[in-house]
């Protein structure tokens, strides 16, 4: 791996762990506790920047995989590659975390409402997008296969954000991303948004160590070719 | 490595998928757990942030080691 590339994801990762152990105190010290839900609400600081991250992740992906598509350059596939991952990762992370508030908010781990599904499909179609990959003879059948999946998949993050509008949802209508402004409590908003910054930073560091083993892989591969 | 990483995380995503849609049928393996709902929030509260970060870690040594051992080979050749 580079070393500028290997100190640029070495140092967003650290400022991301340093704004998550930020995060961490203030929901566990500071932030108020919300009047209805009560303590489980604050799975929200920790549910709802995994899922941002996921759908940024899911968005690279999809730009990536284009790229590739388009120009046939390697380094987006390794960048797909690098985000479906850590996309996968904080996917996981939503779908452990939702079924826990679930469980106290609305009595039952599990409900089939169109977010819960469209997450869970979610999951779903990263799982593919890795399989995909290693499912062909060809390497570079499989990157391509992938890369159509990738693309497709995309679809569903708009639909995951609108389903609370489109369908009956038990899902909360947005508090931030509308129209008139965010309506959450100010000291709320401020921990919401040191936790989604926390994470994006977090993710893309990782993500950039994640891209430099794609480039370790491939510049292996081809010295042994040579 | 991947290769290697799927059946493991599949069989984790479909235990997870058992756990999350069958609640009925762990309920009723602990009902007089079932009754105690002081403690719950906090303890879920606990489990979704170690779980959370739990995965994240996991990610980050995977990361390390793969780095690492391609870093190796590369400098031996």
């Amino acid at each position: 791996m580079k070393a500028r590339t290997g100190w640029l994801g070495i140092g967003l990762a650290m400022l991301g762990v340093l704004g998550s152990v930020a995060t961490l105190a203030m929901v566990f010290f500071w932030v108020p506790t919300e009047a209805r839900q009560g303590v489980i609400q604050r799975i929200f600081y920790l549910h709802v920047p995994s899922a941002w991250v996921a759908f940024m992740a899911f968005g690279i992906v999809a730009f990536a995989s284009a790229v590739y598509l388009w120009l046939g350059d390697e380094r987006a596939d390794m960048a797909a590659l690098a985000a479906a991952e850590g996309g996968m990762i904080f996917t996981a992370i939503v779908l452990t975390s939702g079924p826990l508030w679930g469980k106290i908010a609305w009595g039952a781990y599990w409900v089939w409402e169109p977010r819960l599904t469209l997450t869970l499909l979610l999951g779903f179609i990263y799982l593919g997008y890795m399989m995909v990959r290693n499912a062909t003879d060809s390497p570079e059948r499989g990157k391509r296969f992938a890369a159509v999946v990738g693309i497709v998949g995309a679809i569903n993050i708009p639909l995951i954000h609108m389903s609370v509008y489109w369908f009956r949802s038990l899902h909360p209508d947005p508090v931030v991303l509308k129209p008139e402004g965010p309506t959450l409590d100010g000291d709320m908003l401020t921990t919401l948004m040191v936790g989604l910054l926390s994470f994006t930073l977090l993710f893309f560091g990782l993500m950039t160590l994640r891209y430099g083993v794609e480039r370790a892989r491939h510049t292996l591969e081809l010295r042994e070719s040579a | 490595m991947m290769r290697r990483l799927l059946p493991g995380l599949s069989a984790f995503v479909a235990i997870a998928l058992v756990c999350f849609l069958t609640p009925d049928a762990l309920a009723a393996q602990s009902a007089d757990l079932g009754a105690q709902r002081l403690g719950r929030p906090y303890l879920f509260v606990f489990v979704a942030y170690a779980v959370g970060w739990a995965l994240i870690l996991g990610w980050i040594i995977s990361i390390a080691r793969r780095l690492r051992s391609l870093e190796s080979r590369i400098d031996r050749e």
